[in-house]
């Protein structure tokens, strides 16, 4: 408090003195009074943010070189095996198998989750009457759990489609029953659980589009399709950076539906061997390392998932943005 | 200066509030520390909470019941995080010889307690007793009592191959007049893999050998497959693939199959007693028992009893005089024999208890074992991973149609002889 106060008399001295030298501490005071209020509310969440997810990332890393299973066995210690984990885990089918299969549903999701986004943004802000009901339903699906859409999907396609009889009701014919079907069932949850978010980012590009370019178009003839191609695709651009990253790296990430809707889903043969079928990376990973009782070798796994990612949201984020300075 | 002092004070409390809540562990006198219990059994956890909170009323120890279950290896993965933590529960339960040696290092030695004379299957390892057997649980063939009568077939005669080919291939042709959309409710789909790894798969173990015998057990382990013996096991798996309800074969999870039974859709069920509480809870009236499990060629008439898991206690606990204490009281004491019992609805593994459970299909594996004719679990001698990942798939081919009976065994001998872990 008395320094206060005789820090206040000293500037007030000062002030009488000459403005610019009191200007400039006082500047500076403030700027580091600000500085010290950024820091107090940023600590707390930064510490949090290097304990929760550094610190574990850097040792997980390090335990991918050894034999770690976290259990009270005799003769359990911990020991160094280099690059044992990661060349094994190369030759094993159900990972490699893990892997194309987990890029094939990024791929097929990325594309119909983009497609049906977009459709029904364009029904969200289009000029029919309904349409602020639209928005609000398309995006209720993605307030719900990956894990109960999982379980009420399961629900849909194993008993109430059978239901409705006559070609569906034959058991062949269930959709979860073979390896195909039952990635096209993935892609079908995951659409419906991201498109209403997804959708959300394109309206906002799409209403960012100046009117007055829709207008002058329709003076010149350009028909409804034209004018989308050649009007909003363009100006939206910078949203398809935006989405593209974030589907991909849903898709790719894709656990809580995996597990809840197929669990691994109907088996099929790799390389001679027989495996589960829609294992996608993350279930495959969860399961070496907590049902395979490997906890080093998932944790190599992992390492490797990390990397793919990595590479492939930079390649993606990269190629979008040229395209954004072009456009 | 002050400002900066404020400012600390400020952050060291705010990053204090987010790590509030980590457990507050003191050493504490040992004889009244609190005790942590974990178990895998999701259809108890209500009786256990109960029966703990009355222990605690009457030991002045106080106890935390944890239950995690209904998916496979729950508790295994939740061990595993609490070991790395540091934080592992005084009790918890391990399932067999795979989970003992994952855990061995730090299992109390309890072959001084007094419970250990009055049971028949405590976990015993090189002489010494280290698991309390939760409960006996049998499994086999449950059937329908009403529909097999109206369907001419009797029960006791279900003891081998041929004979249980025949009551199929009859009550098959009779669906319409039954009211039944199948012979068996069976599953084999990804997420019920454990139906067929680890209760289907002792057909193959255990079935007609003496309760003791592990020698079918001993030569798979080593790589060497009895070939007429897979071959019979081969033939069983196809008859009951064969007439199972395929949708919930391929696809289905337990509340299906179970329920399949219970709304009288099938007429045999291939599960265990524990599913007393589920065909309470749907309200079955028709009686029901448990059939041989005729799988061989040869005559085995009995079903498949054991203790299925068993309490331990964690050597490195704070209280271990205090774990030892509930695990006896739950033997010697009125309201633990009540909480086995009544509560829990379980079958006693204690000679001392002579409280008989209500389910059906309890009674019926009473009776069984009371007949001495009963056969070993023996599929914890494999690794969850083997039994789950690597024979998990090769019954979903075969229950899908995506492989022939020759190629099943085929996939099953070679994933015999090459295990690893």
């Amino acid at each position: 408090m008395f320094a206060l106060f005789f820090r206040r008399a000293r500037d007030a001295r000062s002030l009488l003195k000459g403005a610019r030298p009191a200007g400039r501490r006082r500047v500076l005071k403030q700027d580091k009074s600000g500085k010290l209020v950024f820091w107090v509310f940023l600590t707390p969440v930064l510490f949090a943010f290097v304990m929760v997810m550094i610190i574990p990332f850097f040792l997980g890393v390090f335990y991918s070189f050894t034999d770690w299973s976290s259990s009270a066995g005799s003769g359990a210690g911990l020991k160094f095996v280099g690059l044992g984990n990661f060349t094994q885990s190369f030759q094993d089918p159900a990972f490699l198998f893990s892997f194309i299969i987990t890029f094939v549903y990024t791929f097929i999701n990325v594309l119909v989750l983009n497609i049906t986004a977009l459709i029904l943004s364009l029904i969200a802000t289009s000029r029919l009457r309904l349409r602020n009901l639209y928005r609000a339903g398309f995006f209720v699906p993605n307030l719900i759990g990956g894990l109960i859409l999982g379980y009420i999907w399961q629900f849909i396609f194993n008993n109430a489609i059978p239901a409705l009889g006559g070609f569906l009701a034959n058991p062949e014919n269930l959709v979860l029953r073979h390896p195909g079907t039952s990635i096209l069932a993935l892609v079908a949850v995951g659409t419906w659980q991201y498109a209403g978010y997804i959708m959300m980012i394109y309206v906002a590009a799409i209403e960012g589009v100046p009117q007055e370019l829709y207008e002058a178009a329709t003076i010149d003839g350009a028909k409804s399709f034209e004018r989308f191609r050649y009007i909003t695709v363009p100006m939206i651009a910078q949203a398809f950076t935006i989405t593209l990253f974030l589907t991909l790296v849903n898709s790719f990430k894709q656990f809580d539906v995996n597990v809840s809707l197929t669990a691994g889903g109907p088996s099929t043969i790799f390389m001679g061997k027989p495996i589960y079928a829609t294992e996608l990376l993350a279930l495959h990973i969860y399961n070496t390392a907590f049902t395979g009782d490997h906890l080093a070798m998932g944790q190599a796994r992992a390492v490797v998932f990390f990397i793919v990612l990595v590479v492939i949201s930079t390649i993606q984020v990269r190629a979008s943005k040229k395209r954004e300075i072009e456009a | 200066m002050r400002k900066i002092l404020i400012a600390s004070v400020l952050i060291l409390g705010l990053v204090g509030f987010v790590f509030a809540s980590g457990s507050s562990e003191s050493s504490g006198s040992s004889a009244k520390a609190p005790l942590t219990l974990m178990q895998n059994k999701p259809e108890i956890g209500a009786a256990l909470t109960a029966y703990g909170a009355e222990w605690t009323k009457t030991s002045g120890i106080p106890i935390t019941i944890k239950s995690i279950g209904g998916t496979s290896n729950g508790l295994g993965q939740q061990l595993k995080a609490d070991y790395a933590a540091g934080d592992m529960p005084d009790i918890f339960v391990i399932q067999g010889p795979q989970d003992y040696k994952q855990w061995e290092s730090v299992l109390q030695d309890m072959s001084n307690q007094k419970w250990v004379a009055e049971t028949s299957v405590p976990f015993k390892e090189n002489g010494k007793v280290y698991g309390f057997p939760v409960s006996i649980e049998g499994w086999g063939l449950a059937y329908n009592a009403d529909l097999l009568a109206k369907a001419g077939v009797d029960p006791k005669t279900l003891d081998n191959y041929a004979a249980y080919k025949a009551a199929f291939e009859k009550i098959n042709s009779m669906k319409a007049q039954l009211g039944i959309n199948a012979v068996v409710s069976m599953a084999a789909s990804s997420q019920m893999s454990w139906v067929v790894t680890d209760h289907d798969m002792n057909a193959l173990l255990s079935n007609g050998l003496p309760y003791d015998d592990l020698s079918v057990v001993k030569a798979l382990l080593a790589g060497k497959v009895d070939a007429s013996r897979m071959q019979q096991y081969a033939n069983w798996v196809e008859l009951m693939f064969k007439y199972a309800n395929q949708t919930i074969l391929t696809t289905g999870d337990y509340n299906a199959q179970v329920n399949a039974f219970a709304t009288q859709k099938t007429v045999f069920l291939h599960q265990g007693n524990w599913v007393d509480p589920n065909m309470k809870q749907a309200g079955v009236t028709f009686k029901m028992a448990f059939a041989p499990y005729g799988s061989l060629n040869a005559t085995t008439d009995g079903i498949f009893v054991s203790a299925p898991s068993w309490y331990v206690v964690n050597k490195d606990s704070k209280n271990v005089a205090g774990a030892e204490k509930f695990l006896n009281d739950m033997v010697f004491t009125k309201a633990g024999q009540d909480f086995i019992v009544k509560k829990a609805d379980m079958i006693p593994a204690f000679k001392n208890i002579d409280l008989q459970p209500s389910g059906q299909l309890s009674q019926s594996v009473q009776a069984w074992m009371k007949a001495g004719k009963i056969y070993a679990w023996n599929q914890y001698q494999f690794t969850l991973n083997f039994r789950q990942q690597i024979l998990g798939p090769i019954y979903n081919q075969f229950a899908t149609g995506q492989i022939n009976e020759a190629k099943f065994i085929q996939l099953m001998t070679s994933a015999f002889e090459n295990q690893k872990s």
